[in-house]
């Protein structure tokens, strides 16, 4: 007969991943000195990270690094551009041919002569009435200058025109074979949404960040509006919003500052958890979770929501909330922690 | 367009003698070739180390190092400036892991070849153990996998991660647990601790 797991074994790995701070850190240090299980489960932790560390790497000899030094310098030289075009899989090539001419037969139908038009060599590009942008030729490259507001553009490569390049405010975009729509607003991005092919995305201070068929890119920046209520109730689950949806082209101008950014929200959320202001991290999460049922983070959400309760002291909160993540995520990445934390 | 400059262009030195990681990308957003040798020469093992061990396929990190670097010169000049680039060289190889779209699993006998340190304790036991870890660690989804190794083998943190990897931090969080839960199950399977 084993004796019951201690309750609070989930906090080696959150020590482990920097979730722990402050008080709550200190008072687990504490009873890991003082619980045989949890100390050995810091330590299985800490095991399995020296296993991995020694998994051997294969360490290049040092004519190998003098050899990929200098092509690598060789390839520098000649190109920047072509060598990472290198990787991309052959299949997905076929597949942006095939999608090109599908969306070339589709694009007759979608293009209503009604919605302010303008193209550019090889592009159609349909812009919102708020949009302020130009476009101009460089050599066999068109590129776009976009201030603000949104545009929707199609990128006709059959023509044999090279690569367009869409100028953000803070970064720019290149496609690769693509239907896509951007848009910006205050001197930022704020949407990039790939119908067909792809587009790198290229902002200051980012990696670059390839945006494929179907997916949106939003950023992760706070919400400027504030959270009013105090608690929230968790959601049930309903048809709402998909952050992979993507908006029909013309129909509409650009976002405004009340469109819905479940993105800005959820950062709004974690940067409140990251601060310690635990209460508002709750209820944001929770606001989230009532906005945002469908949403990919919808079960980071719920779990960070239950933290931020047992960060508070709210025992019966964390509880019920523990509860709600269970009953929605039956087989939730967190289960076991949060199935201890609702007990 | 690429503007270069004299190859051969000596780089700007700090006090210490030591150029900086910003320094470098400075340079070699002004497209001088030697910052970037330079910044090879500094972090090349670091990135060969990181893609090596999420493909375990020696032969595709050569490339994916070689366009790890020519992605960091394409992007130099929007290197937001922290002391250490390790993390963002980390950053875009990942990327290009993930856009690699390829699969990762890799026979047994993939990893057979791969080279294991011998301890001198129980070297059996531990060239077991580690080969049963390797298998686990391939088994991975690329995603938990390449969120794992950023963590316990290069040291970044949690909020590296998701700048990295352009995810929210709550998502490497479940990542890393379900990777290190899947670790562990596979380990006991076999019998390791």
């Amino acid at each position: 007969m084993s004796a019951a797991p201690c309750p609070r074994l989930f906090e080696a790995e959150a020590l482990r991943d920097g979730r722990l701070a402050g008080a709550e850190r200190a008072s687990f240090e504490r009873h890991v000195a003082m619980c045989s299980a949890c100390s050995r489960e810091v330590q299985t932790l800490e095991t399995l990270a020296d296993a991995l560390r020694a998994v051997s790497h294969g360490a290049a000899d040092e004519l190998h690094v003098r050899r990929e030094r200098t092509r690598l310098l060789a390839a520098f030289d000649r190109n920047l551009i072509a060598p990472a075009r290198r990787l991309v899989p052959r299949r997905l090539l076929w597949s942006g041919v095939a999608a090109m001419l599908f969306v070339s037969l589709l694009g007759l139908w979608r293009l209503r002569p009604a919605t302010l038009p303008a193209t550019v060599p090889s592009a159609v590009v349909h812009a919102d009435a708020a949009a302020v942008w130009s476009d101009r030729t460089e050599g066999n490259r068109e590129r776009i200058v976009l201030d603000r507001g949104a545009l929707w553009i199609h990128v006709d490569h059959s023509s044999g025109q090279g690569p367009l390049v869409v100028e953000l405010p803070d970064g720019d975009l290149e496609d690769i074979g693509t239907t896509f729509a951007v848009s910006a607003e205050g001197g930022h991005t704020t949407r990039v949404a790939v119908q067909e092919g792809r587009v790198e995305l290229r902002l200051r201070g980012r990696s670059p960040l390839i945006v494929g068929p179907g997916e949106t890119w939003v950023p992760d920046v706070p919400a400027p509006a504030a959270c009013a209520s105090a608690a929230v109730p968790y959601p049930e689950p309903s048809a709402s919003v998909s952050t992979s949806q993507l908006p029909r082209p013309f129909s509409t101008p650009g976002p405004s500052a009340a469109a819905p950014n479940p993105a800005a929200d959820f950062r709004a959320a974690m940067d409140a958890l990251d601060r310690g202001d635990n209460h508002e991290a709750a209820t944001k999460f929770g606001r989230f979770l009532k906005e945002y049922p469908r949403d990919p983070r919808a079960e980071d959400a719920a779990y960070s929501r239950v933290i931020a309760l047992q960060r508070c002291g709210d025992t019966n909160g964390m509880k019920d909330s523990a509860r709600e993540y269970l009953r929605h995520y039956p087989v939730g990445f967190r289960h076991a922690e949060v199935d201890a934390l609702s007990r | 367009m690429i503007t270069r400059r004299a190859a051969n262009h000596s780089a700007e030195r700090t006090g210490g003698g030591q150029t900086t990681d910003p320094e470098i990308l400075r340079q070699l957003a002004a497209g001088e070739i030697g910052a970037l040798g330079e910044l090879y020469d500094r972090y090349q093992e670091a990135v060969r180390r990181f893609v090596v061990r999420a493909t375990a396929d020696a032969e595709d990190a050569d490339d994916l190092v070689q366009a790890t670097f020519l992605a960091a010169a394409k992007s130099a000049e929007r290197y937001d400036g922290r002391p250490l680039c390790r993390p963002w060289l980390i950053g875009i190889a990942a990327q290009l892991l993930r856009r690699r779209r390829q699969s990762f699993g890799r026979s047994l006998a993939v990893l057979s070849s791969l080279r294991v340190r011998a301890t001198a304790s129980d070297p059996r036991a531990a060239i077991q153990a580690r080969s049963d870890l390797e298998r686990a660690l391939v088994r991975l989804s690329e995603a938990k996998r390449l969120t794992l190794l950023m963590a316990e083998v290069e040291g970044l943190s949690c909020a590296e991660i998701a700048a990295a990897l352009e995810i929210p931090i709550g998502t490497v969080w479940t990542r890393l647990h379900a990777a290190r839960r899947e670790l562990r199950r596979a380990m006991e399977a076999s019998g390791g601790s």
